[in-house]
């Protein structure tokens, strides 16, 4: 099937199966190998991508999903002022350990300063509570996400 | 294996009318997707749903709110509408998943896909909400309570699909409200145990009580048994031993990998209990 999306500000068409991963399509159909496969059931976050403007896990969504719509993987958000932001932050606070997981983090992150950016430690739990890091990172991150609302403002 | 992507409600009405083969719904795709990647679900006819415009959506009509089958979860957190009118409901679906999954699960997907588990049901349970069930000649309402009939079993017929959940603006109106998902962590857990509960209490006299639970039984159910009990009684005329012996009546709780049926069944008392004195 014949679908059309917005991908990093690209248009793009592609003739796919409508039911394959829409990871899948954006690492292999796209070559874009930052956002990662981990649990492949939506409960990790690692595959996350903006969806018109929401995070979501891809690798639960399919081909089908992304007609008509526009995404952003963790490569477009890299490119913006805030996505820029957020990885100074995160590097400067050492919060990535393996680094798996971080595309995820990045995506949701990006998400939290675009639409509250409050130095809120409550919200910022809550807004990365999909996105799970198995090194034992969290502080360091919330800690990252602190300081790039604090120099957004 | 078949895709469909029918260009209106119409047009789907008429495919399923047409072709009674099996098929699965595709809406937010968060729970079929992972059945198909256990090989739960193989060379299935899917009908991709999600783009229908008709089926999404929160409004109000007279004195009830509809909620279209393939709204987010996250959109019925950020409705304005349902703050107003359900804020008990709204509340308490921060707990279902994770955000990430907010933005693209269904109510009607949750209701669909009929888990035991499933975290929406018993809240519609209490607030004795229906189902709006749409065939190409019809439509017909039918109470949540008596939607399912077994494990992921329901009533639905082969032509039918979800249209709507109606749930009544004064549903929550002069009830004390309890919810208590039971997990391993906050976020991203699937229920152990799931009690919701609503009550009014006329003086000391408990006048009118309804309570549903997730993960006790093959699909998620009222308490009839007990809310007959405890109807019209004070704290003190309760006697809980009596209680638990109409639970147990009432739930099969199983062993499986999240918890074993006798910590389930207590926890259920525990947390009637904590309703019951709150």
């Amino acid at each position: 099937m014949k679908i059309s999306f917005t991908l990093n500000d690209k248009k793009v068409n592609i003739d796919v199966d409508p039911m394959k991963r829409l990871l899948d399509v954006i690492r292999e159909d796209f070559g874009l190998l930052g956002t990662k496969e981990g649990c492949g059931e939506g409960e990790c976050g690692a595959c996350t991508i903006l969806l018109n403007g929401k995070p979501v896990t891809s690798c639960i969504l399919n081909a089908i999903h992304a007609d008509g719509k526009e995404i952003y993987t963790v490569e477009g958000i890299a490119e913006k002022p805030i996505g820029k932001l957020l990885i100074d932050c995160f590097d400067e606070t050492n919060a990535v350990q393996c680094g798996f997981c971080f595309p995820g983090f990045l995506v949701s992150s990006y998400y939290y300063l675009k639409t509250d950016g409050e130095k809120n430690l409550d919200k910022i739990k809550k807004a990365l509570s999909g996105n799970i890091c198995r090194c034992t990172g969290y502080q360091k991150v919330f800690e990252s996400v602190m300081l790039a609302c604090v120099r957004k403002s | 294996m078949k895709f469909i992507r029918p260009k209106d409600v119409e047009n789907l009405l008429e495919n399923l009318e047409e072709d009674k083969s099996k098929k699965y719904f595709l809406a937010g795709g968060t729970d079929l997707n992972v059945q198909i990647k256990n090989g739960i679900i193989r060379d299935a006819n899917i009908i991709y749903i999600n783009h229908l415009s008709e089926l999404s959506g929160i409004s109000e009509e007279n004195n009830i709110i509809l909620i279209g089958a393939t709204t987010s979860i996250m959109d019925i957190l950020d409705s304005d509408l349902i703050k107003r009118h359900l804020p008990y409901f709204q509340r308490s679906l921060e707990s279902f998943a994770s955000p990430l999954l907010q933005n693209t699960a269904t109510i009607g997907g949750n209701i669909a896909n009929g888990s035991p588990t499933a975290d929406v049901i018993p809240l519609l349970l209490v607030l004795d909400a229906k189902v709006e069930l749409s065939s190409k000649s019809q439509s017909r309402l039918i109470y949540i309570k008596d939607f399912f009939n077994g494990y992921k079993q329901n009533v639905m017929k082969s032509n039918e699909i979800i249209t709507h959940i109606i749930i009544d603006k004064n549903a929550e109106k002069d009830f004390l409200t309890f919810y208590e998902k039971v997990g391993s962590r906050r976020t991203l857990t699937i229920s152990k145990v799931t009690l919701a509960g609503m009550k009014k209490v006329s003086g000391q006299r408990i006048s009118q009580i309804r309570l549903a639970v997730g993960s006790l039984n093959e699909f998620p159910r009222r308490l009839f048994k007990v809310e007959d009990y405890i109807t019209d009684k004070t704290l003190t005329e309760i006697d809980f031993s009596r209680v638990e012996n109409l639970l147990g009546k009432e739930i099969t709780p199983i062993t499986d990998l999240r918890s074993d049926k006798e910590y389930r069944y207590h926890v259920c008392v525990n947390l009637i209990r904590s309703f019951l004195n709150q």
